[in-house]
């Protein structure tokens, strides 16, 4: 684990240690300590998914934060994001305590919204169907939910009257990843949790995807998990990024990244945002080469 | 011009999974009638004793088809197909009613699931031609023993058919569900039944199919005074030597098979739209009944509507 002292590296920086709980003085939106996750412990196939991950997402007044994770394939991502949304096998911890401000998580919920890689519409119910799917569950009066979902179909850039009535089958991938998060949105979640959700789509979609994430995060103030393979991706939407290292994983180094000024497009041409990608890259590829 | 012609026709049949248009399918399915009838003609053709095929094996078509007005009329023929599809629908429904339910809890519950396996299994591999002679004991030999066997003869594979549809559907559609705040019966009812039940139509279409067929068998048994139905007219006409009427009738069989088939099809496409396109006007239909009892329902049970600005913040931790 690097101990030197913060360093700068374009757009970031790399702090000197991972942060504790102890440290953050604001409310902690999500905090880990010391989570060990193992599967089938004491037998042949035992398997330790992440262990002893301690870190510390603090509650930024007005905005949430964005949170990035990077890492080797398989060292446990998907096993962090799950944990916070409460989900089996992933929850519960084998060891260590997973808190959403300051409460151990203890199942699902919607304000944990979560959307993921594949694409998860329910394909018997069409776009808005689909997108008023929490409100229904929270008894919404009709007429209310409907409103709220054009609202929010309007805002993720579909047609309302063209694509409301569609089923998910007749969309485009980009298209369903866009009811996807409307679906999550729409329950104003404190946090969201994102599994590479647009590890599928095309590379012109993905950028397009980015700059209308940005802006709806803006607007509804939760703090992100983001989940990704793309260092650029990483980089361009995070405030912040953690790096795993090898499976089982933990969280290896913090980085604070600046604010984006610009579309995904144009500030990933700016070399300091290529110094923080050639950063991260290089200490991947060093992991990967040694695992 | 010729050979471009062979051409054409061999990549047309020889081409794996080549396209064929509606009118070409039925064409084919024409002709495919018509040999078999031209083979059937040619063995059964000239006087009784130079046939390829003696009459008492198998009569002529001429012989056959001129005896379906005396099974129309005097036989009432439909009477007795409505007698027969009365008693698999009452058995079927039965199934399907008492089946599904528990198919859908043994899915979603997989300790129920293993808890009623060795039921399921006995009843799927159970020889239905032994069970009908126990069925005559336990409901006598009226209307009750026919119905109660196609309710045994399908039931274990309703049950079976819908568990594994509901475990099928994938995982991922609970997790969504899950994170977006539903509670495990909205769950059930919202995701995995409507995500599965595309699967279960399938397999019942194809079950009643079957059922169908093991109708036959129990009316073929004859105890007492009986009334109706295919296979008991195809009983008496067997007692009679009538050949032709019983050619007939499994002729008839498949027909009315088709029609029912159809009929089922048409009703999934329309309960299904996402799946086979159209306007779903079933579905349209049974979610215009849903509608008022949802409404009414949130009069009742959830009496504070939820405000638009605070939809979700009750749900957050303090």
């Amino acid at each position: 684990m690097s101990q030197s002292p913060a360093q700068v590296v374009g757009m970031g920086t790399v702090l000197d240690h991972v942060r504790t709980p102890q440290e953050v003085a604001l409310p902690h939106v999500v905090e880990f300590r010391n989570v060990t996750k193992t599967y089938n412990a004491g037998k042949a196939d035992e398997f330790t998914a992440i262990r002893d991950v301690t870190f510390v997402v603090e509650d930024v007044v007005g905005k949430g934060e964005f949170i990035c994770v990077l890492g080797p394939s398989g060292c446990g991502k998907s096993t962090i994001l799950r944990s916070i949304a409460g989900l089996e096998p992933q929850h519960p911890a084998t060891s260590g305590e997973v808190l959403v401000l300051g409460q151990p998580v203890v199942g699902p919920g919607s304000d944990r919204g979560m959307v993921f890689q594949d694409y998860t519409s329910f394909d018997h119910r069409t776009v808005l169907e689909n997108v008023t799917f929490g409100l229904e569950c929270l008894h919404t009066p009709r007429r209310q939910r409907d409103e709220l979902g054009r609202e929010w179909i309007h805002k993720m850039g579909l047609n309302v009257a063209t694509d409301a009535h569609k089923y998910p089958h007749e969309l485009s991938g980009g298209m369903r990843q866009r009811v996807a998060i409307a679906r999550t949105l729409i329950l104003k979640p404190r946090i969201i949790l994102m599994d590479e959700p647009f590890g599928a789509l095309d590379p012109l979609t993905r950028l397009n995807m980015q700059d209308l994430l940005v802006k709806l995060w803006k607007e509804v103030q939760a703090t992100v998990f983001f989940i990704t393979h793309s260092i650029e991706e990483a980089v361009f939407l995070g405030d912040r990024v953690y790096l795993m290292s090898n499976s089982p994983g933990t969280i290896l180094e913090e980085l604070k990244i600046e604010p984006a000024t610009s579309s995904a497009n144009e500030m990933q041409r700016q070399p300091k945002f290529l110094e923080a990608v050639y950063y991260i890259r290089d200490k991947i590829t060093k992991l990967e080469s040694n695992q | 011009m010729n050979s471009s012609f062979l051409d054409r026709l061999l990549r047309n049949w020889l081409t794996l999974r080549r396209p064929v248009s509606r009118l070409q399918a039925i064409g084919l399915g024409v002709a495919c009638i018509l040999l078999c009838l031209t083979g059937w003609w040619l063995l059964t053709q000239g006087a009784a004793e130079s046939r390829l095929v003696g009459p008492l094996t198998l009569p002529s078509p001429a012989e056959t088809f001129s005896k379906f007005s005396e099974l129309w009329n005097d036989f009432a023929l439909t009477r007795n197909v409505l007698v027969t599809l009365r008693r698999v629908s009452i058995g079927f429904a039965l199934a399907l009613m008492i089946g599904i339910p528990i198919g859908v809890t043994a899915g979603c519950f997989p300790r129920i699931h293993a808890f009623l396996s060795p039921l399921i299994m006995i009843g799927r591999n159970v020889p239905l031609a032994a069970v009908l002679p126990l069925m005559i004991f336990i409901f006598g030999a009226g209307e009750k023993n026919k119905v109660m066997f196609i309710f045994v003869a399908s039931v274990a594979f309703v049950i079976s058919d819908a568990a594994r549809a509901i475990m099928d559907v994938s995982a991922r559609y609970i997790d969504t569900a899950y994170t977006l705040g539903a509670s495990r019966w909205q769950t059930i009812s919202k995701v995995l039944v409507p995500l599965a039940a595309p699967t279960i139509f399938s397999a019942c279409r194809q079950m009643f199919g079957l059922a169908f067929g093991y109708i036959m068998l129990a009316e073929s048994i004859k105890i007492a005074d009986e009334v109706g139905g295919l296979g008991y007219q195809i009983q008496i006409f067997q007692r009679r030597g009538f050949r032709e009427h019983i050619y007939l009738i499994i002729l008839v069989i498949p027909m009315v098979a088709l029609v029912i088939d159809q009929v089922l099809a048409w009703i999934q496409r329309q309960l299904f739209p996402h799946l086979y396109g159209g306007d779903g006007m079933l579905r349209s239909l049974v979610r215009i009944t849903v509608i008022p009892w949802e409404s009414l329902k949130s009069l009742i049970f959830y009496r504070t509507p939820v405000s638009l600005s605070s939809a979700a913040t009750e749900e957050r931790p303090k």
